[in-house]
């Protein structure tokens, strides 16, 4: 059998890399772990030896490509082997053009800053099983939009190179089969695409199409003011109806008695911001005590496909940041790793950048878990949508002095209500609520941890 | 795994030695020929363009820079273009990926290179820090430190270059990593004097120590580079 090379997994947080030079020309005999093709990351350039002795039987993927972790590069053919007369023929194995096919929208620092993309990376991270027949002709990318509608690539017509079924394709394929699942239900009839099969309904129905202007606006009744939907707000949209239609949102809340973390983070706030010049929010408390709890409740650090779920083993907190151009939602990468004022620090670059368009494409990617606040602009309680394919988001309110019962007598105590929304098709409610728990005693008790992580 | 790391410091050596020297380096410690090693280094000017190296990002023509006796060398780290000049340490991890912390996750690898240098510099008094996206040590929006790593059989080599007192002025011949809205300093520009190179060097090593979790032993001098390496 011939031995395929494929994109080892370089790091919880590499999850593509380009092919730099094939080190080995076709055809050419290999010795084991003898590099043969350079795989360039960021800042890191990674020569992959062979995983076994042959001859470089076929580059899949050209120098300069952009690969997935679990893509194969090429294929070895071990002594006496010769390529599959099939395999000689076939268009060149999951490849990709130049640019990233599910390119999220251009992270233009300047321009429309992007919403979060679902993560196309995700695909890469979740080791795609060897592409074998058919499914070769699509790239990663396109192989999963495909898994996650339940479609067949041969049902769609290809318009890329060589009759290659693109993302677009396959979009529109959807597209035109629910325009004709509604069909029955007295919308305008339209012919179904060519392909399109009915029996095969997307699980995940993609957002769904707005009404129509015609629909409520009244000419000349009463003044209304109509302004093209920005990139921005399209793609915000796009991706709250993704997570509305994909998980199965469920929310659950606790009060919290912050007083004790009001003291701390009062006498705290004036030095850090003498010393260090960074405002002492409440977030990276609650950053910290989220990341405890998700370690001993992992399911809420993971995300699902049909067939999976992925623990996450890093700790990567979005944080929801409100500005004018629409919700952002940067991520702190590793908070795990990072003492408070590191947290701190970065949370305010962070907020700084998404409000001044300043974002990269990383700031905004792999996270695993988000936090969103509410309570900045007074709401009390909220029920936040989950920034999918994350399973869980935590909802902070307004901290206010309440009364409460203590010892049966009424007091007043700093109190805040959290509220977590989790997935239910991979959350069971008994951990949620326990995580959430777990969250509220971090809060009301901080001094008995955070001292070690200051 | 507790077997020490070997520090080498190797003074000024030109940079195509250097190179030459850390390719054999890589293949006897593939081969086990010798253990994890460190070389401490400093290289007279040259400009290295990395695999993600771009021509935009050379701001002097390559004639003009040679006319000066700086030399530009393409080499297989990752990263853009870099500098090097006297003033600069440059250290050159040669180890073994399996016996580091971070195994095989080579985003980590990098994030503790620059931890080791975050803590040397802190020793300073200097708060230095990390700025994602980008690699490297930052103080405020200025670069201290640049990081380029290639692997070979599952072997780092190249490694991070820390401005101690180079001449700033030679960074305008290059956009560095191809950044240009940001700034480079050195531990002179910010502490106000630089640190002795022996001290620093100490300093690096116990850092290093303290990040891989590892003995990490001054080794005496080579000179010259050795043909062969032995453990």
């Amino acid at each position: 059998m011939p031995v395929t090379i494929v994109v080892p997994q370089l790091g919880e947080s590499v999850v593509e890399g380009t092919v730099g030079k094939w080190l080995k020309k076709e055809g050419e005999p290999i010795a084991k772990d003898e590099p043969i093709v350079e795989i360039i990351t960021d800042k890191i350039n990674i020569e992959l030896p062979a995983p076994a002795a042959g001859t470089l039987g076929k580059i899949t993927v050209p120098e300069g490509t952009v690969a997935q972790v679990g893509q194969q590069l090429g294929v070895i053919l071990l002594q006496g082997e010769s390529l599959p007369a099939g395999a000689q023929a076939a268009p060149a194995g999951p490849q990709q053009s130049n640019a990233r096919p599910p390119a999220p929208p251009a992270p233009s620092p300047a321009g429309g800053a992007p919403a979060r993309e679902p993560a196309p990376a995700r695909a890469g991270a979740a080791v795609a099983e060897a592409p074998s027949g058919e499914d070769q002709r699509v790239s990663p990318a396109v192989r999963k939009l495909l898994k996650e509608h339940s479609l067949d690539v041969s049902g769609i017509r290809g318009s890329g190179m060589g009759g290659r079924v693109t993302r677009e394709d396959v979009l529109n394929h959807i597209e035109a089969g629910k325009v004709a699942a509604s069909a029955g239900a007295g919308a305008p009839a339209r012919e179904p695409a060519p392909g399109a099969a009915p029996g095969r309904a997307p699980v995940a129905p993609q957002p769904l199409k707005p009404v129509p202007a015609a629909a409520f606006a009244q000419p000349g009744s009463r003044e209304e003011v109509v302004q093209p939907l920005s990139n921005v707000r399209k793609k915000i949209a796009e991706n709250m109806l993704r997570s509305r239609h994909s998980a199965a949102h469920c929310s659950t809340w606790d009060e919290v008695d912050m007083t004790a973390l009001v003291e701390m983070r009062a006498r705290l706030k004036e030095r850090i911001k003498t010393t260090y010049g960074v405002n002492l929010t409440y977030t990276p408390f609650i950053m910290k005590a989220v990341v405890r709890a998700l370690r001993e409740f992992p399911i809420l650090n993971a995300s699902m496909t049909e067939s999976e779920v992925h623990y996450k083993k890093y700790y990567n907190i979005g944080v929801a940041v409100h500005r004018e151009q629409g919700l952002i939602v940067p991520v702190v990468h590793d908070a795990d790793r990072k003492t408070l004022l590191q947290l701190a620090q970065e949370i305010e670059d962070l907020g700084g950048r998404a409000r001044a368009d300043k974002l990269t494409l990383n700031d905004i990617q792999g996270g695993t878990f988000t936090i969103t606040n509410a309570g900045m602009f007074g709401a009390t309680a909220s029920t936040p949508i989950i920034n999918y394919p994350e399973v869980g988001v935590l909802g902070v309110h307004l901290i206010q002095e309440r009364p409460v019962v203590r010892d049966h007598r009424i007091v007043i105590r700093q109190m805040m209500t959290l509220v977590l929304s989790f997935d239910h098709r991979l959350v069971d409610g008994t951990p949620a609520v326990q995580f959430l728990h777990r969250v509220k005693e971090l809060l009301e008790d901080p001094e008995s941890w955070l001292l070690d992580s200051i | 795994m507790t077997s020490p790391i070997a520090a080498y410091d190797l003074g000024r050596i030109p940079y195509r030695e250097a190179l030459e020297f850390q390719r054999r380096a890589v293949m006897a410690r593939a081969s086990e020929a010798c253990g994890d090693a460190i070389y401490f280094v400093e290289h007279d000017p040259v400009l290295t363009i990395g695999r993600a190296g771009r021509a935009e990002s050379l701001r002097v023509s390559e004639r003009e820079l040679r006319a000066r006796g700086v030399d530009v060398v393409s080499v297989e780290r990752g990263g853009d273009i870099t500098y090097h000049g006297p003033g600069q340490i440059v250290a050159y991890p040669i180890v073994a990926l399996s016996g580091l912390p971070s195994g095989l996750d080579l985003h980590r690898y990098l994030r503790d290179l620059e931890e080791v240098m975050i803590r040397a510099i802190a020793t300073y008094g200097l708060s230095a820090a990390r700025r994602p996206p980008y690699t490297g040590v930052w103080v405020g929006d200025q670069k201290v430190a640049a990081i380029g790593v290639a692997v070979r059989r599952w072997v780092a080599f190249h490694g991070f270059a820390l401005n101690v007192d180079p001449d700033l002025g030679h960074f305008d011949w290059i956009h560095p990593c191809g950044i240009r809205h940001l700034g480079v300093a050195s531990l002179r520009t910010l502490l106000g004097e630089a640190p002795p190179r022996r001290e620093l060097l100490d300093r690096l090593r116990q850092s290093f120590a303290q990040v891989w979790d590892r003995p990490v032993t001054e080794a005496p001098s080579l000179s010259p580079l050795p043909e062969t390496l032995h453990a």
